[in-house]
């Protein structure tokens, strides 16, 4: 008896599908990594500030993890250590909860620089003018902080998106993944590596051209 | 104020029910995966799926393969719906251990040295190590690979065993590991590797596949009586992997699905000389 | 914790493997981080003073290195080019694939540099009665070093992290002799638990030792 199934196809129309539904979850998961890990950044980047001390004692140490190890051992480690302590996080969740934390990290960083961005006689003057905390942090801080770090935040941003491929070593079918996958069947390397890198680059160029403008722009 | 604080108090509550729950779910884990799997409803079965035919992906990108039917086959005979993981080929073990996946179906050899970290069934299908050669690099026997490159995937058997002759052949160095299958098999294709070590059942459809790649010689260890993987301290698991095993050759769906994948007599899971 | 123990005997025998494999690291990520520095400098000079092809060639390394994949730029150097015939070793894969990502971000990095020292300076120099060259290594290039050195630091612990790919295209740095050591072992938690730890050590020392260098060069 001969075997009745082929195991090899050649590239074909609904692959672009299969990719397209890949980059979307390429978009996904880095569109969610960034916004939660922004938020959490902004937060530690503020209390990184306000908290010197404490934040230099524990806060900064944890956060140094983050950006002292390689993105990829972070996640093969939290995926690993996630069911030994009982929790059944698949490699979306997992990849998630590390690109997150990461992001935030490295967001962190910036967020302090941005707060310290801030001259120290402006927020005296805002003060005195009889602004509460919240209302200097508000109509004062934010304004001219996010300003001085939009660009690197950009740059953060963008990292983390092209960072975000590292998760197919977990199995999650993003681009990177649905790429081998496609590789494996159509044994065209040369031509999906080609496709895929385009991807990224239509994505990230475009961007980073934009921030640079405006850095260009608010610094005259 | 108020509101607040019956909101924290919520949230407390809830936390800690979530606690108490997860603390509960790994205690009934620890009791018996296969109340487990039937409590859960859904049966978490590993596979590799880079390496056809027994694992792979088909031309609408499903996952396909004689593996992936052995899955199926014990979700349904399990009543319960699949949840299909693909592995790479080291990950096959850490998800027992860690609990990740129920059970694996991946052409695991059952090695002593696996046997200290997970439990194995009865073999459920046996291979043997065979390359595939780049028609360029003129290798026909085994002696005629001193001096080549050599490739295979990593944490398999064949790395293993491969790894202890290049050792006392001296060319450690000239051995490239690979994170799949397919990419020994691509290395191969391009000239990257003069050899890659596989499965007898990959070398047809390869070589079929590449007009660069012939097949090779077979590997000079002895052959790969594979095994489906699951937790080693749950002994009733393994004895409904056994008994499942077993059903399959008794119904003739060991025979159907080689015969499908692989083409020919399928294999008699029998060691010669020994009871298992 | 729960139903897992933990081994880590196996980990404490392969530790001088894994210190060794450090050591590896290092080697290439240093390698890669000089030939980016040469050949980032060339970028730079090559945009801001180059023309036609010459600074179309030179922005095209910059921007593509800067917005796709590290881990794409790997597998070009990997499978894609063998698909042409072109084969590297893992350890080319890594170099080439290192070096060519770094040279892009230093390349930038350096325009940044030289666009931030106002020209007259050299007009300055040059009407001092220096020649080009010297007007370029007294004058210039000290101070893009000093305007750089930061991010040069920042950048070599990147690929001192990015290097951690290797494991992907088979290459046995750090990453790549941990996997090799844990798909051996099946004690994938332990094994890059201890490697972060080394990552993490690695790190602080980079950074130490920049501090120190810094403190001891930048001192006028």
């Amino acid at each position: 008896m001969e075997q009745s199934v082929t195991v090899f196809s050649s590239f074909s129309v609904q692959d672009l599908s299969f990719l397209g539904e890949a980059a979307l979850r390429t978009l996904w998961i880095s569109f969610l990594s960034i916004t939660i890990g922004s938020v959490l950044g902004g937060f530690f980047g503020w209390a990184l500030y306000e908290m010197k001390v404490w934040g230099a004692i524990f806060l900064n140490p944890i956060l140094d993890v983050f950006r002292s190890v390689p993105l990829i051992v972070q996640l093969v480690l939290f995926y690993n250590f996630a069911p030994i302590v009982g929790l059944n996080l698949d490699a979306f969740e997992s990849g998630l909860v590390v690109l997150t934390l990461y992001t935030s990290a490295l967001v962190a960083n910036v967020a302090r620089g941005g707060i310290e961005a801030v001259g120290k006689p402006m927020r005296i003057t805002s003060r005195s003018l009889g602004m509460s905390y919240l209302q200097d942090m508000r109509y004062v801080v934010f304004p001219i902080g996010a300003r001085a770090i939009f660009p690197s935040w950009v740059g953060v941003a963008l990292g983390v998106m092209k960072d975000s491929a590292l998760v197919s070593v977990l199995g999650y079918v993003e681009l990177v993944k649905a790429s081998q996958v496609l590789i494996t069947r159509t044994q065209e390397p040369l031509l999906i590596i080609l496709v895929v890198g385009a991807f990224y680059f239509a994505l990230s160029y475009p961007v980073s051209r934009y921030s640079a403008k405006l850095e260009k722009r608010w610094s005259q | 104020m108020l509101i607040t604080t019956m909101v924290d108090n919520k949230m407390l509550k809830k936390l800690v029910s979530m606690a108490a729950m997860s603390i509960l779910i790994a205690g009934t884990a620890a009791a018996d995966t296969l109340d487990d799997v039937i409590d859960r409803g859904t049966l978490r079965c590993g596979v590799v799926l880079d390496f056809p035919p027994i694992g792979y992906r088909d031309a609408n990108n499903q996952p396909a393969g004689f593996d992936v039917e052995y899955c199926k086959d014990m979700a349904a005979a399990l009543e319960v719906e699949l949840e299909l993981l693909e592995l790479t080929w080291a990950d096959r073990l850490p998800v027992i251990v860690t609990g990740r996946a129920d059970v694996v179906f991946g052409a695991t050899s059952d090695s002593l040295a696996r046997a200290k970290t997970v439990g194995f069934s009865v073999p459920y299908a046996i291979y043997y190590a065979q390359g595939i050669v780049n028609s360029k690099s003129g290798i026909k026997t085994v002696e005629d690979i001193r001096g080549k490159r050599v490739a295979a995937a990593v944490g398999t058997v064949p790395e293993q065993e491969w790894l202890k002759i290049a050792k006392e052949w001296g060319e450690e160095n000239l051995y490239q590991g690979y994170q799949s299958e397919n990419e020994v098999f691509l290395a191969v294709a391009q000239g990257k590797a003069d050899i890659g070590i596989t499965t007898n059942t990959a070398v047809k459809p390869i070589a079929d596949q590449y007009d660069t790649v012939d097949a090779g010689p077979r590997m000079p260890w002895t052959t790969d009586y594979t095994s489906v993987v699951g937790k080693r301290q749950d002994i009733s698991w393994l004895n409904y992997l056994n008994l499942f095993v077993t059903h399959q050759v008794r119904s003739g769906r060991y025979q159907e699905l080689w015969g499908k994948f692989v083409g020919g007599e399928a294999p008699e899971l029998r060691i010669p000389g020994v009871m298992y | 914790m729960f139903e897992y123990n933990f081994h880590w005997r196996p980990v404490f025998k392969s530790l001088p493997d894994l210190l060794e494999a450090s050591i590896t690291t290092l080697q290439v990520a240093s390698l890669a981080m000089l030939l980016g520095i040469v050949i980032g400098f060339i970028l730079a000079v090559s945009r801001l003073r180059g023309n036609g092809s010459v600074y179309w060639i030179a922005t095209a390394w910059v921007e593509l290195a800067r917005n796709t994949p590290a881990l794409f730029q790997l597998f070009f150097f990997g499978f894609g080019l063998g698909a042409l015939g072109i084969h590297f070793s893992p350890y080319a894969i890594v170099l080439a694939g290192l070096t060519f990502n770094t040279a892009g971000y230093l390349g930038e990095n350096f325009r940044g540099g030289f666009e931030a020292i106002p020209p007259t300076q050299l007009r300055a120099a040059r009407s001092l009665g220096m020649n080009s060259w010297q007007a370029y290594t007294r004058i210039l290039i000290p101070q893009v070093i000093r305007i750089v050195y930061y991010p040069m630091t920042n950048q070599f612990v990147w690929v001192v992290l990015m290097s951690s790919l290797g494991m992907l295209v088979g290459y046995r740095e750090l990453t790549g002799e941990t996997q090799f050591f844990a798909s051996k072992t099946y004690r994938i938690f332990e094994y890059f638990a201890v490697t972060a730890v080394i990552y993490y050590v690695m790190v602080k020392i980079i950074l130490g030792l920049s501090k120190f260098c810094a403190s001891r060069f930048f001192r006028y």
